[in-house]
């Protein structure tokens, strides 16, 4: 019984995060906009030397998504902070796991659509060409934003209560994105390029691992985190 | 030979760091027990 | 909840501490005795010359600095367990240690690699994992840094400590096989026997550092917290729970 109201949590709790609407800071439009813009801005800094594009650009696409995902996580904790709704979750008994787990499913929505969005527009950029093994790449594009969203959402539960907020999310976040990003950009670009030398799968597995690891990690840290 | 400009360079930064941050300690050691200081002196005058 | 509990009065941890700073010293003159031994009595390596000698400060620095992460990590576990504020003052001082340690690892690094591979930085698996190391113990102070309230503090810091610590060893790892992948040249892992004996003593001098300066740097934290404590008090003219008294 217990189970099922859990899950029920968890879908309010996702729900409330993608619907309600904000009064300042990143809205959906204003944060695919900016991932955009930045592939655009790396391309300026690239120069226009299509394979030198080329050979950038599945990093330059995560790095995008890096940089605007996370203006995605902290608008997830800005509601609450407003209305000090926070307190009125923590209230009900059990589980924070599922305070967890609505975050985390929606902001793997937010960033999702925003990749979406963006990455037409880097294929058009960098002069990509869609990939044989394209349903790998998604694949692949899946399981990094999950890497990325499962930290992300983990570390802004802290960093959007603190004074620093803008800084110091980045600043936790991005070290602990090095493996899930070495994994997802060399995959992405082995697959991009037609994987001369099979490695995607190696690390796609790694990535898998990293997920997981991850995954775990934030969940379980998540229930300290959330209550003070 | 050039190699121990390095050699020196590498000794040197080693020194000043480790002698820095022992400088710094005592710096902090003070700074905690003056402020311990002055919370005693604030309690005791609340006491009386 | 409360925070510290001031179980002995102030007297004899003052004495404890005044007897501190003998060790200190020791262990400034024990690192000065190593560092003497490894520089002027061992011979210059076939491929790196005398160049070899920087290694004497480097890899300690590294081992150590790992070490002080390790500390952190252990720290931030028992925290989290027992919920005594001793652990967390303990993993922010090896945090701080560490940054030093690993800071200095990676001035060391560059140092050595210029005049050995001609560049100031290469990507190879140690220096790069040791870099990432360096933000996430800055990222935990900064974190500190920027929270007041002291329960809060401790329980995010431990927190972001734990996973911090676990993605050192992961960030290692990836780099690796990042590098592996790339064909690149690694950094030479094997150094000759010869020089076994400089790289030993030298980890236990840096170690004692290690040792002396964590141990310092908690006993400051602790009198800040203690003095933080009384002046909550004070200020909520609250009866205080320890030998304010005494001074």
């Amino acid at each position: 019984m217990s189970w099922k109201s859990d899950i029920e949590r968890v879908r309010a709790v996702a729900w409330k995060d993608l619907t309600v609407e904000r009064h300042t800071k990143a809205n959906f439009n204003s944060v695919a906009f900016l991932g955009a813009l930045i592939l655009m801005l790396f391309g300026f800094a690239l120069g226009a030397d299509s394979t030198a594009l080329r050979t950038a650009a599945a990093g330059v696409l995560w790095l995008a998504v890096l940089f605007s995902g996370v203006l995605a996580f902290a608008r997830s904790y800005q509601v609450e902070l407003e209305g000090s709704a926070l307190e009125s979750l923590l209230l009900y008994p059990g589980s924070r796991w599922t305070i967890y787990a609505g975050k985390l499913i929606a902001n793997l929505v937010f960033v999702g659509l925003m990749e979406i969005v963006i990455i037409p527009v880097a294929l058009a950029l960098y002069h990509l060409q869609v990939p044989d093994r394209w349903p790998t790449l998604i694949a692949v594009l899946m399981l990094g934003t999950f890497g990325f969203v499962t930290l992300g959402t983990f570390y802004a539960a802290m960093a959007s209560r603190t004074r620093a907020r803008e800084v110091l999310l980045p600043l936790l976040l991005f070290p602990m994105m090095v493996p899930v990003l070495l994994a997802a950009t060399e995959a992405s670009n082995a697959l991009l390029n037609g994987d001369p030398m099979g490695n995607s799968g190696a690390w796609i597995r790694l990535l898998v691992a990293f997920d997981a690891i991850f995954f775990v990690a934030s969940m379980f840290a998540f229930e300290y985190v959330i209550e003070e | 030979m050039g190699e121990w400009r390095f050699i020196i360079a590498a000794y040197t930064i080693t020194w000043i760091t480790l002698l820095g941050y022992g400088v710094y300690l005592v710096r902090v050691r003070k700074r905690a027990e003056t402020l311990r200081d002055e919370a005693v002196r604030q309690l005791r005058r609340g006491d009386s | 909840m409360t925070g510290v509990t001031i179980a002995e009065p102030a007297s004899p941890s003052r004495t404890r501490a005044a007897r501190f700073p003998g060790f200190g010293l020791i262990a400034a003159l024990v690192f000065a005795a190593t560092q003497a031994f490894a520089l002027f009595t061992t011979p210059p390596d076939r491929d790196m010359g005398n160049l070899v000698k920087i290694l004497f400060v480097h890899v300690p620095a590294a081992q150590v600095g790992l070490l002080s992460v390790a500390l952190l990590l252990v720290s931030s576990v028992l925290y989290l367990w027992k919920r005594d504020e001793r652990y967390d003052l303990v993993a922010a001082s090896a945090a701080e240690v560490g940054v030093v340690l690993t800071a200095l690892t990676l001035a060391l690094g560059s140092i050595w690699g210029r005049p050995t591979w001609g560049v100031w930085w290469t990507w190879d698996p140690r220096l790069t994992s040791t870099a990432v190391q360096l933000l996430i113990l800055v990222g935990y102070l900064a974190l500190r840094s920027f929270v007041d309230e002291a329960d809060r503090r401790a329980v995010w810091s431990a927190a972001v400590g734990i996973l911090g610590g676990l993605n050192v060893p992961i960030v290692y790892m990836s780099v690796k096989w990042w590098r592996t992948l790339h064909q690149m040249q690694s950094s030479p892992s094997t150094v000759d026997p010869v020089y076994a004996w400089g790289l030993r003593l030298n980890d236990v001098a840096m170690l004692l550092l290690l040792i002396f300066f964590v141990r310092r740097r908690y006993e400051a934290a602790r009198t800040q917290r203690e003095a933080e404590e009384m002046l909550e008090s004070a200020a909520l003219g609250r009866p205080v729970p320890n030998e304010a008294a005494n001074g």
